[in-house]
């Protein structure tokens, strides 16, 4: 794809400094206003992108500016009577068309033969005759697409996915079967095995689930990315929750808190809740050992020691400071 | 005739079950193992008035889920032994978490009384408890105890007894009662239950609550007895758990777990009242150095260096005394008895072999009466608190450093001590490791070693053995992790960190006591056919073929001499006779050198040349590490025979070492050797007691490929180096 921006600019900078127009440098930043703008654009404005843009120019300065451009054939004028003119690009002997993504505004040109003699053969076909064009698609573009995983339907994840329910887009005796099987939306699940006859065998927590494909396919499912959940200081799960709310294994020496749900599997879990961690627990952080790991803290009123590792199971809220909660 | 009453202790560790145990049975108490299992089993007796008591000291557990050997072990013994009455030890001064034991204790049907020891410790918190409440809500006699200072411990046995009457006249224990819809799953499965009727030990409610806690083992035996009700059962249970699952978002063993601390919770806020007295918390300040940032592993360290001073610069006294007194023995009897083959095997086979073990009694008891002065004190745990990072490197557990810490002092008490270990692998993997640390039985060798090659410089050579045996013992545990338990579950390391306490003299004695006791037990017998084996290796064939003929050499000298003397002055005389007692000296060690070499043993050694070659060793070093593996000071003791300064070691044996052309990189390599090769035979037996076999010969074989695999690195990279 030609850059044509790119290829204006140079022109446009050969051309002023062949004649010797002043403030140069003004009337580029005019100029790539107005090449950001891409429909019809009137002199008010252009004053208002480039004051977007932290740049303050007078109007007197802006319209001079553009006649230039329209003299040397950068822009043509469009009048109306009742109307501010109009400006628009014109670009020598290029064509282009555009998409436009409409999450980060990014304009990505492209040129297509196919598409241009399709618009003759259409355009003839209609006894029209067709002077100039214009094609904007609108979109996402692939940088965003990279950033939002998509809804799927379940029937097509992949085995050994973790995802996370989001829609059910199922009728009101579907929804109710899907919820009695106690899955619902938030839950992180895992696929244990796919595709028998569109078949989803899923894991959810410590139970497994099996779904007919008509079933699967009204569950929409997002790619679970720990990276993401993790920057969110949440491992495992997936729910939105409130700053005072951490892992035990991110919480400070001196820090207390409430118990707010033990996760982990098998022995892990059943030890830790047979210690004494369970829900509503309250639970203080003594300290770390001197090589960080593990880490002692109080429960039920005795000390016990633990993993960081192990620790990250344990979600805490109301989390704070000892000595500023007794003030 | 008096009545026989069995008494089982259950508690949570830490709860003073074991001051309690001694209080009751003083000395006479029986450690064995539970049968089938290497957990721990200890018995003891009590008279008391007409009364016969056993008391059965269960392992202490923080509850009775089928996840480790321990519980099993505890709540199989209350269920198929059905003991007369269970005395639930509970910590007052922790009384919410030691009652979720308790709840399933109770669970188990049988008569139970509640025993809050401590009480003393729950005061002075500002804990008090109101027993008579907490007796009236779960229908049980509550007694007050204080473990260290024996109060209680008469009222104790005497409600034990009341009690048991009460349920002879027909007292029956009260179920806990939980949630409604708990209840209805349970009375639904134990419908289930009655109606198949199967029967299992235990009661039907207990076994009910079980298989909705999806319980495998009693899951298992159901299935053993009915496969066809199991099946219907089964589907009652699962029923109700997806029931309770769709109800509460969780699994039913969560929920039941919520429900029992939510009753644990009813109970103590009935029972128990909180003066809102606060007292210093003494464990805390104590923590505050011994776990400190910066302070806590030096401490550490101090603790350490200091229990082994103890032990090795402490024992050697009574060491000495007990050499002295074998060594006594053994120079009598040769006087007494005449000369025969059963005298030789009496004196250097049993004897020796028995005192080479009695040696190390005052270092193992020395050393169980540190480990027990750091458990009962509380340090322990502390000790597995700052070690885990260390230990987990090594894919290991905190708790692992205290059984391979053990190692430097003897690798068997070591390999007994993995017992605190929960799960199966950590304790294969610690045991596995062990050997590679350098028992104080190797360290003869390297003082004779080191001592003859690198004079000024032994002190860093045998440090850096000892280092290099930790080093091998960590990359061995990483790989060995990898390789053998590929992708198992790691053990979860949470632990109590127990306060402080004043440990009391007489546990810790009995502790010790019970260490030592074990010690010789098994291992007497072990050494006793391990010395005779190896007295029968060195003393036969009897016919040896000899270069020349010693007798007739030891006649003509002595002939020679007798002339000599003869017609000598007196002063001379005493010269004379000094001087051919040096010459028979000499002449009898080169027969022993070559009878030695002669006898299968030598053969061995020789037999192993080949193998031992490449990397540096000789065929005398060769025979003394083979002669090794019955106890690896044996080898120093060898070496003094086959270079002919008789078995004394010493001074003498440095010497003749260094004359016999061995070069101070084949002494390295040697002592390479002796750092990492097969652990001594009581070693492998212990192996054999604790796992199994199969372990037993893989450690045999990994070991003695690891050092050979590193002298020959050693001796290679010397000989590259251009050392010699």
């Amino acid at each position: 794809m030609i850059n044509t921006h790119e290829h204006e600019k140079k022109q446009f900078k050969r051309l002023f400094q062949q004649q010797g127009i002043d403030r140069f440098d003004s009337r580029l930043l005019v100029l790539e206003a107005f090449l950001k703008l891409e429909l019809h654009v009137t002199i008010s404005d252009l004053v208002e992108q480039l004051e977007k843009d932290g740049i303050l120019l007078e109007k007197e300065f802006v319209l001079s500016s553009m006649e230039l451009l329209y003299r040397f054939g950068f822009a043509t004028k469009i009048e109306f009577e009742d109307k501010e003119t109009q400006y628009e690009h014109r670009h020598l002997g290029l064509h282009h068309d555009h998409m436009v993504c409409t999450k980060c505004g990014m304009i990505l040109e492209f040129k297509d033969e196919a598409i241009e003699k399709q618009q003759l053969i259409v355009a003839e076909a209609y006894g029209f005759h067709m002077l100039q064009h214009k094609m904007e698609i609108y979109g996402i573009c692939s940088n965003c697409l990279k950033d939002r995983s998509p809804l799927v339907p379940l029937h097509k994840a992949k085995k050994g996915e973790k995802l996370i329910v989001k829609e059910l887009e199922a009728g009101k005796n579907m929804q109710l079967r899907i919820s009695s099987m106690g899955l619902k939306i938030g839950d992180l699940i895992e696929i244990v095995s796919s595709g028998f006859g569109g078949q989803v065998v899923i894991a959810n927590g410590e139970n497994r689930m099996v779904l007919g494909k008509g079933m699967a396919e009204k569950i929409m499912v997002q790619l679970f990315d720990p990276a993401v959940e993790k920057i969110r200081g949440i491992d495992k799960d997936p729910v939105d929750l409130p700053l005072d709310t951490l892992l035990l294994s991110r919480m400070k020496s001196g820090q207390e808190g409430i118990v707010r749900k033990v996760s982990g599997e098998g022995i892990l879990r059943r030890r830790l809740l047979e210690m004494g961690i369970n829900r509503g627990t309250a639970i203080y952080v003594e300290k770390y050992a001197p090589l960080k790991d593990p880490i002692e803290i109080v429960v039920k009123g005795y000390h016990m020691s633990l993993r960081v590792e192990e620790a990250s199971n344990i979600l805490v809220e109301n989390v704070g400071f000892r000595n500023r909660r007794n003030e | 005739m008096n009545k026989n009453i069995t008494l089982a202790l259950a508690g949570n560790p830490n709860c003073g079950k074991t001051t309690i145990f001694n209080n009751l049975t003083g000395a006479h108490q029986k450690v064995g193992n539970w049968p089938g299992v290497t957990v721990e089993k200890k018995e003891g007796k009590l008279k008391y008035n007409d009364y016969d008591l056993t008391i059965v000291d269960l392992p202490g557990t923080y509850s009775l889920t089928p996840f480790s050997i321990e519980e099993i072990t505890a709540r199989d013994f209350v269920i198929n032994e059905r003991p007369d009455i269970v005395i639930n030890i509970i910590d007052a001064s922790n009384l919410e978490r030691s009652l979720f034991l308790a709840i399933q204790i109770l669970e188990l049907g049988r008569p139970v009384i509640f025993v809050l020891n401590m009480a003393d410790v729950a005061e002075a918190k500002g804990v008090q408890i109101n027993e008579k409440k907490l007796s009236q809500l779960l229908g049980l006699p509550v007694v007050f105890t204080i473990g260290n200072k024996n109060k209680g411990t008469d009222l104790l046995v005497e409600t034990a007894i009341n009690e048991i009457n009460r349920f002879e006249k027909g007292k029956e224990s009260r179920p806990i009662k939980y949630s409604q819809k708990i209840e209805t799953c349970i009375s639904k499965v134990e419908t289930a239950l009655i109606e198949s009727g199967v029967n299992m030990e235990g009661s039907c409610r207990w076994n009910a609550v079980k298989i909705l806690e999806d319980d495998k083992v009693v899951k298992a035996r159901l299935r053993k007895i009915s496969d066809a009700s199991a099946g219907i059962i089964f589907q009652a249970a699962l029923e109700c758990r997806k029931k309770i699952q769709n109800l509460f978002d969780d699994d039913f063993e969560m929920v039941l777990t919520d429900d029992r601390y939510g009753v644990i919770a009813g109970i103590v806020k009935e029972t128990v009242t909180n003066l809102a007295r606060k007292r210093i918390d003494m464990s805390r300040n104590i923590d505050l150095v011994l776990t400190d940032r910066l302070f806590g592993i030096p401490v550490f360290i101090f603790f350490i260096w200091a229990m082994f001073q103890l032990t090795f610069s402490l024992g050697a006294y009574p060491m000495g005394w007990i050499e002295n007194a074998v060594s006594l023995l053994a120079v009598n009897l040769e006087k007494i008895l005449p000369p025969s083959l059963l005298k030789d095997l009496l004196i250097n086979g049993v004897i020796a072999g028995i005192g080479s073990v009695i040696i190390f009694l005052p270092n193992i008891l020395i050393l169980f009466f540190c480990i027990a002065l750091f458990e009962d004190t509380g340090y322990m745990a502390r000790a597995a608190f700052l070690m885990d990072r260390v230990m987990h490197t090594a894919g290991l557990h905190g708790k692992s450093f205290i059984p391979m810490l053990m190692g430097f002092g003897c690798n068997v008490p070591a390999i007994m001590a993995t017992r605190t270990l929960e799960s199966r692998k950590d304790r294969i993997l610690t045991i596995l490791m062990t050997p590679f640390m350098s028992c104080s039985a190797r360290l003869p060798v390297y003082i004779v070693l080191a001592g003859s090659f690198f004079a000024d410089k032994a002190g860093t050579v045998i440090f850096s053995l000892y280092f290099m045996g930790i080093i091998i013992a960590i990359l061995s545990g990483r790989f060995l992790r990898r390789v053998l338990f590929k992708g198992e579950e790691e053990a979860p390391f949470i632990m109590e960190l127990p306060p402080y306490r004043i440990p009391m003299f007489k546990s810790l004695m009995i502790h010790m006591w019970d260490r030592g006791k074990m010690f010789l037990k098994k291992m007497g017998g072990v050494i006793l056919v391990g010395s005779i084996i190896i007295w029968g290796l060195s003393n036969f064939p009897r016919q040896i073929s000899y270069s020349e003929d010693y007798q007739k050499k030891i006649d003509s000298v002595k002939y020679e001499y007798a002339q000599k003397t003869a017609s000598a002055t007196n002063q001379e005389i005493k010269a004379l006779n000094l001087q051919l007692a040096l010459i028979l000296t000499e002449i009898n060690n080169k027969q022993e050198q070559e009878r030695i070499a002669g006898s299968y043993i030598g053969r061995m050694g020789k037999a192993l040349e080949p193998f031992f070659l490449p990397i540096g060793i000789g065929w005398q070093p060769s025979v003394a590490l083979v002669s090794g593996f019955v106890a690896k000071e044996v080898v120093v003791s060898t070496m003094g025979v086959l270079y002919g300064v008789g078995n004394e070691g010493g001074e003498a044996l440095e010497k003749a070492l260094k004359k016999s052309g061995m070069t101070s990189l084949s002494a390295l390599s040697i002592m390479v050797f002796v750092l990492l090769y097969v652990p001594c035979f009581a070693t492998v037996m212990t192996i054999y007691r604790e796992v199994s076999a199969g372990w037993a010969a893989f450690n045999l074989i990994y070991t003695t490929m690891v050092a050979w695999g590193m002298s020959f690195l050693v001796y290679r990279t010397g000989i590259l180096l251009g050392a010699n």
